[in-house]
C-alpha cells in the first residue's frame, strides 16, 4: 500500500508541475533571436562631430545636425526618448569599427552604402540620397568637373569613400593628399595644400556655408551617395525597424521639415521622397 | 465485489476538518479519495495537453496565414506593382520618342501597353493595400503610390497630349513636351518605385519576423506536445496500474480506450505539428526568399538598365549614371572589382567558375545567396543572360567612349541578339519563369499546409481536439464510476 501512495502522489506532483511549467512556457515563447537594437531602452549612436550641417558638437557638448536629428527621430520610434540617447563621435575611418566592438549602437554619420561596406555592417535606410560635388577654392579657375582633377591633388580623407569613387571607379588620376578628416580637408583647401575637396554635396554644403565665399562647389554632381544607418552585423530586426521609421519620417512629413531646416538655405535641391530602401541582408 | 468487501467503508468526515488539514491531504487518505485524485489529475493533465495543442495548432495556422495569404502576396503583389510602373513610364517614353505620324503603329502599340499597366498597376496597388491593412505605415505608403500614380498620370497624359498638338516627326520630342515629361518620370523614379520597392521589403520583413516567431513556437509547441501528452499517458497507466493492484481487477476497459485515444491524438498532433512545420520551411525558404530575392534582382536590373539608357541620352550626368549602374550589377551579383571594367573581367571569372564542372560560388549579392541556396538549371540561365546584358553594355560603352554614339544608340536599341534591349528583355524574362517555378513551389507548399490543418477524421482540427480531449476525460470518468460506485 505504502509504496503505492507515494508513487501516486509523486506521480500527481509531477503532473501538477508540467502543467505550472507549461503555463509559464506559453508567456515566455515570444522572446528569442539574436541581441537587437529593437526593444532597448537606451541607445549609444555614433555621429560626426565635425561636419556642420549634419554633425557638429556645439560649445555645451551638444551635438547638432540633420544626422543628429534623423537619429533622435528614429531612437524615439524605437522607443527611446531624446534623455535616453547619448551621442558619440565617430570618424570616417572609425565607423565600422565601433559598430564592431559595441562601443556604440548605431552609426548615423553621412555613412554612404557601398557593397564593401555592406559586409562588414547592416545598413538600414538610405534616409537620404546625396550626390557627390567638388569645392575648391573661390579663385580657382582650372577645375569645372571632377574629369578636372586628373593631376590636381585631392584630399583624401581617412575612412572615406570618395576618393575612391574619384580615382577608382571614374579612373581620374588626381594626386591624393592624406587627411584626418573633412573638416582637416577644408583647412588644408584653405591653407592651399590640396586643389580640391570632392564629397557629398550636403557635407560641402555645410562647410560652404561656415567658409563663406573663400570657397566654391562645382555644382557637377557625379554620384549618388545613400545615406545608411550603420548597424552590428546582422542585426536584421534592427534593420526593418528603422526602415519603418524611416518610412514614417517621410510619410510624416519630418523628412521634408528637416531638409528645410538645414538645407533649405543651400543651392541644393532636396528631394522631400523617401529613397528606395537597400534592404536589411 | 470482492474489492468492495474488503475495504473499510470510509468514515464520515466532518466538514470542518478539511478545511482545517486541507483538503488534498484528507482525499488522499481513503481509496475513492485517491481515484478521484488520480482521475483529477488525467483530466487535468488532458486539459492541459489540449490547451498546449491547441496553442501549437493556432501557432501553424497564424503561421500559414501570415506567410501564405497576408505579407506573403503583399510581396507578390508590389513586386507586380514595381514592374507595372515602371514599365509605364517606359511606354511614355517610347510614345515621345517615336512621335509623329510616321509611326503611329509603334504609339498604338506602347498606348496599349501603358493602359495595360496603368490597369495592372490599379490592381496591385489594391491588392496591396488589402492585405497591409494591418500596418498604418504601409497603408499610408499604399495611398502615397496611388495618390503620386494619379499624379504621373496627368503629367504624362499632358505630355502626350502636348507632343500630339506639336505635329512633329519621329525623334526626340520638343522642349516643353521633354520638361513636362521629365516631371512625370522624376516622380516615377524618386517618389513611386522607391515606394513600391519599400512596400516589398516591408513584407519581406514582416514575413520574416512571423516565420522566425511561429517557428521556435512550432518547435517549442512540439515538445510542448509530446510532454503533456507523455504526462496524460503516465496519469491514466497510473491509474490504472492503482485500480488493477487495488481492486484486483483486470484492465479497464475505458481507461484503455481513453490510453488508445490519447495516443492516436498524440501522434496524429505530433504529425501534423511536423508536417506543417514541414510546409512552412519549404514556402518561406524555396518559395517566399527565393521570389523576394529574385523580385527585388528584377527590380533593380530594370533600374540598371534604365541607368544603361540614360547613359547615352544624357551626356550630362554620365559619371552618376556609369556609377549606379555598377552599384547595381554589384547589388544584384558582386565580385570585389573598384570599376566597371574590373567588374566585367571578374564576372567572366566568377561565371567560368560557377560553370565549371564542380561549381564554385565565388559571389555575392541577390544572385550569390540565391546560388548558394537554390542552385539549378533556371538559375544558371538568369545568369548566363545577366552576363550577356553585362557583355552588351560593355561594347555600349566602349562604343561610345570611342565617339561612336550613333552605333553605341544602336546596340541599345536593336531587337536581335547581341543587342542591350533584345538580350535585356530575355534576361527579365528568365528571372519571370524562375520566379513562377517559385511560386508554384510556394502555392503547393501553402496548400498542402492548409489542407492538413484542415483535414481530419472528423472535419477540421478546430472541432476534432475539443472533441477528442473531451472523450478522454468522458472515458476517465466512465472507467472510475464503477469503481467509486463501490464505495456508495
Amino acid at each position: 500500500m505504502k509504496p503505492g501512495r507515494v508513487t501516486a502522489r509523486g506521480r500527481a506532483r509531477a503532473a501538477a508541475a508540467a502543467i505550472l511549467v507549461l503555463g509559464l512556457s506559453a508567456a515566455a515563447c515570444s522572446a528569442g533571436g539574436p541581441p537587437s537594437i529593437a526593444g532597448r531602452q537606451t541607445l549609444l549612436i555614433g555621429v560626426k562631430a565635425d561636419q556642420p550641417g549634419l554633425g557638429l558638437r556645439l560649445a555645451d557638448g551638444r551635438f547638432a545636425g540633420f544626422d543628429v536629428d534623423v537619429a533622435t527621430y528614429v531612437a524615439a520610434k524605437l522607443g527611446v526618448q531624446p534623455d535616453h540617447v547619448t551621442f558619440v563621435p565617430v570618424t570616417s575611418a572609425t565607423r565600422e569599427k565601433v559598430l564592431e566592438n559595441g562601443s556604440v549602437d548605431m552609426v548615423v554619420a553621412t555613412y554612404s552604402i557601398t557593397p564593401t561596406r555592406d559586409t562588414l555592417v547592416t545598413f538600414a535606410g538610405p534616409y537620404y540620397v546625396a550626390h557627390q560635388d567638388t569645392m575648391v577654392r573661390a579663385d580657382e579657375t582650372a577645375i569645372h568637373t571632377v574629369h578636372d582633377l586628373k593631376g590636381k591633388r585631392l584630399c583624401q580623407a581617412k575612412g572615406s569613400n570618395s576618393w575612391v569613387r574619384v580615382t577608382q571607379e571614374l579612373g581620374i588620376a588626381a594626386i591624393l593628399v592624406q587627411a584626418p578628416s573633412y573638416s582637416a580637408c577644408v583647412a588644408m583647401l584653405l591653407a592651399g595644400t590640396v586643389d580640391a575637396v570632392s564629397t557629398d554635396d550636403l557635407i560641402l554644403a555645410g562647410f560652404a556655408a561656415r567658409e563663406g565665399p573663400a570657397v566654391r562647389i562645382l555644382n557637377a554632381p557625379f554620384s549618388d551617395e545613400r545615406y545608411g544607418i550603420g548597424l552590428k552585423k546582422g542585426d536584421l530586426s534592427g534593420c526593418e525597424a528603422i526602415n519603418r521609421a524611416i518610412s514614417q519620417m517621410y510619410l510624416d512629413g519630418t523628412a521634408a521639415r528637416l531638409l528645410r531646416k538645414w538645407f533649405g538655405q543651400t543651392r541644393l535641391q532636396l528631394n522631400p521622397y523617401v529613397p528606395q530602401f537597400e534592404g536589411c541582408d | 465485489m470482492l474489492a468492495a468487501a474488503r475495504p473499510p467503508a470510509p468514515p464520515q468526515r466532518p466538514a470542518g476538518r478539511r478545511h482545517v488539514a486541507g483538503l488534498g491531504r484528507l482525499g488522499l487518505r481513503t481509496t475513492p479519495g485517491r481515484i478521484r485524485a488520480l482521475a483529477a489529475v488525467v483530466v487535468l493533465a488532458m486539459a492541459g495537453f489540449y490547451v498546449v495543442a491547441n496553442i501549437a495548432v493556432g501557432n501553424a495556422r497564424d503561421g500559414l496565414r501570415v506567410i501564405g495569404h497576408d505579407a506573403g502576396p503583399q510581396v507578390l503583389a508590389t513586386g507586380d506593382l514595381y514592374f507595372a510602373l515602371s514599365d509605364m513610364d517606359s511606354q511614355v517614353a517610347d510614345i515621345l520618342l517615336a512621335g509623329g505620324g510616321s509611326r503611329l503603329d509603334a504609339v498604338q502599340h506602347a498606348l496599349s501597353r501603358y493602359r495595360q499597366d496603368r490597369a495592372r498597376a490599379d490592381r496591385a496597388a489594391l491588392q496591396a493595400a488589402e492585405l497591409s491593412a494591418s500596418d498604418p505605415t504601409d497603408q499610408a505608403t499604399v495611398r502615397s503610390v496611388l495618390d503620386g500614380l494619379g499624379q504621373y498620370e496627368q503629367l504624362a497624359n499632358q505630355a502626350m497630349v502636348l507632343d500630339q498638338q506639336a505635329n512633329r516627326p519621329a525623334g526626340p520630342p520638343t522642349a516643353t513636351v521633354t520638361a513636362v515629361y521629365r516631371q512625370a518620370t522624376d516622380l516615377m523614379k524618386l517618389q513611386l518605385l522607391p515606394q513600391a520597392y519599400n512596400l516589398t521589403l516591408a513584407g519581406g520583413a514582416t514575413v520574416r519576423e512571423a516565420y522566425e516567431a511561429k517557428r521556435s513556437a512550432a518547435s517549442s509547441g512540439r515538445v510542448w506536445v509530446a510532454l503533456t501528452g507523455l504526462a496524460v499517458l503516465v496519469a491514466l497507466a497510473g491509474l490504472q496500474i492503482y485500480l488493477v493492484a487495488r481492486f484486483r481487477r483486470r484492465v479497464n476497459f475505458a481507461l484503455a480506450l481513453a490510453t488508445a485515444v490519447l495516443i492516436v491524438l498524440g501522434v496524429s498532433s505530433l504529425r501534423l505539428l511536423s508536417g506543417e512545420a514541414t510546409q512552412l520551411q519549404l514556402a518561406k525558404t524555396d518559395g517566399f526568399d527565393s521570389i523576394l530575392t529574385m523580385s527585388r534582382a528584377q527590380a533593380i536590373s530594370n533600374s540598371m538598365h534604365a541607368d544603361e539608357i540614360r547613359f547615352l541620352l544624357d551626356p550630362g550626368r554620365t559619371d552618376t549614371y556609369s556609377l549606379d549602374y555598377l552599384y547595381k550589377s554589384q547589388t544584384i551579383l558582386y565580385v570585389d572589382s573598384g570599376n566597371l571594367g574590373a567588374y566585367y573581367t571578374k564576372l567572366g571569372v566568377a561565371m567560368r567558375a560557377y560553370q565549371a564542372s564542380s561549381p564554385t560560388v565565388s559571389f555575392f549579392g541577390f544572385y550569390g545567396a540565391e546560388a548558394r541556396a537554390h542552385p539549378g538549371p533556371a538559375l544558371t540561365a538568369v545568369l548566363t543572360r545577366f552576363q550577356q546584358v553585362q557583355a552588351d553594355d560593355q561594347r555600349i560603352r566602349q562604343l561610345a567612349g570611342a565617339g561612336h554614339g550613333r552605333q553605341a544608340i544602336a546596340v541599345l536599341t536593336g531587337q536581335t541578339a547581341g543587342s542591350s534591349s533584345y538580350d535585356f528583355d530575355r534576361y527579365d524574362q528568365a528571372i519571370v519563369s524562375l520566379i513562377g517555378l517559385r511560386r508554384q513551389t510556394f502555392d503547393q507548399a501553402i496548400r498542402t499546409g492548409d489542407q492538413d490543418l484542415g483535414r481530419s477524421v472528423l472535419g477540421s482540427w478546430a472541432g476534432l481536439l475539443p472533441l477528442a480531449a473531451l472523450g478522454v476525460a468522458i472515458l476517465v470518468i466512465a472507467g472510475v464510476r464503477p469503481r467509486l460506485a463501490e464505495y456508495r
